[in-house]
């Protein structure tokens, strides 16, 4: 459960942001990316979200999450795939001799306060 | 109002551990994450090792654990600087603990420091410590399908270490489907094969960091 540490930083980097910025407002939406091989898990960002994000500047916000892709390189077929997961094989040919690439993104995009 | 940040989240962590890391290159310190599943032998392949670097680096120790100072213990009484970090529940050790702990090493009477990370497959993936070799440890006894089942973490690892292969004749776990798996994650990673019990297999590990430790100028 490394998402209640990977949360409670990004509240705090939110705050920051927000108070560097100048501005005081309460955020309504906050844009975030997550990589499909990150190795975090969405559903487990929303329940420490939920549960840490009371009597901050992002109580009630709205957590948006873009997943990026990860892309699967095959050196028999030399295609490129876009995958959800690592694989075991190409899923073009199923060749075994793949790599990967991408999808490891964790970062905030963007932060949204009321005017 | 819309502010673009694009930013990474654990950026404070990430600073830190350059911080980190810039400080170990300035006092030339290989420094090594050593990760794996609790029980995989991360201490005992690190006592193992410990013995056979034979005055080739000057080592010191970082254990993380939830609680219980067990495994300093057990470092302590090889002779070699440790120190204990207690993480109270959490499950990997992050930057600022690293931070912290360093302030008890003399980094200037080392060249070689290994952190123990907690016992984890999971979490501890995602935090840089500010090292320069990550080493994932996988031992036989957990059974020979863990590296496409825990794959972010040995496609972040520099190096594999199966442990415990004195039980491979008494099991079906195979090696090849590892490595096979292994070459698929992390293609450049380096695979060893140790038995910390034998001794077979840790003076590659000890030679290997040694040399590393040279080139590093440490």
């Amino acid at each position: 459960m490394h998402e209640l540490s990977i949360v409670d930083a990004m509240i705090k980097q939110v705050e920051r942001e927000v108070r560097e910025s100048g501005h005081d407002g309460h955020v309504v939406h906050l844009d975030i990316v997550i990589g499909r091989l990150s190795g975090v898990n969405v559903d487990s960002v929303r329940f420490a979200f939920d549960l840490l994000s009371p009597d901050t500047l992002l109580e009630q916000s709205d957590l948006r999450i873009t997943e990026s892709k990860a892309v699967c390189l095959c050196e028999a077929c030399e295609s490129r795939t876009e995958i959800d997961d690592f694989v075991a094989a190409c899923p073009a040919c199923g060749s075994e001799k793949i790599t990967f690439e991408g999808g490891q993104d964790l970062f905030l995009d963007s932060i949204e306060l009321v005017d | 109002m819309k502010i673009i940040v694009a930013k990474k989240i654990l950026k404070a962590n990430d600073q830190l551990a350059e911080e980190n890391r810039a400080r170990f290159n300035q006092a030339n310190v290989l420094v090594v994450n050593l990760l794996g599943s609790p029980g995989c032998g991360k201490t005992t392949l690190l006592e193992a090792l410990l013995a056979k670097l034979d005055g080739r680096a000057a080592p010191a120790v970082i254990e993380g654990d939830l609680a219980s100072s067990i495994d300093a213990e057990r470092i302590e009484k090889l002779g070699v600087p440790v120190v204990q970090i207690n993480t109270d529940g959490a499950c990997h050790l992050d930057a600022t603990m690293v931070a912290a702990a360093c302030a008890e090493i003399d980094l200037d009477k080392i060249d070689l420091l290994i952190i123990e990370n907690v016992g984890n497959l999971v979490c501890t993936a995602g935090f840089d410590l500010g090292e320069h070799l990550r080493i994932v440890i996988l031992s036989v006894s957990e059974g020979d399908d863990k590296v496409p089942k825990y794959p972010t973490i040995f496609h972040k690892s520099d190096a594999l270490v199966v442990t415990k292969t004195d039980l491979l004749p008494y099991s079906n776990f195979s090696v090849d489907r590892v490595i096979t798996d292994m070459n698929r994650l992390a293609p450049k990673a380096r695979i060893l094969q140790i038995s910390a019990l034998t001794g077979e297999g840790v003076e590659t590990l000890a030679d290997w960091l040694a040399n590393q430790c040279r080139r590093d100028g440490g």
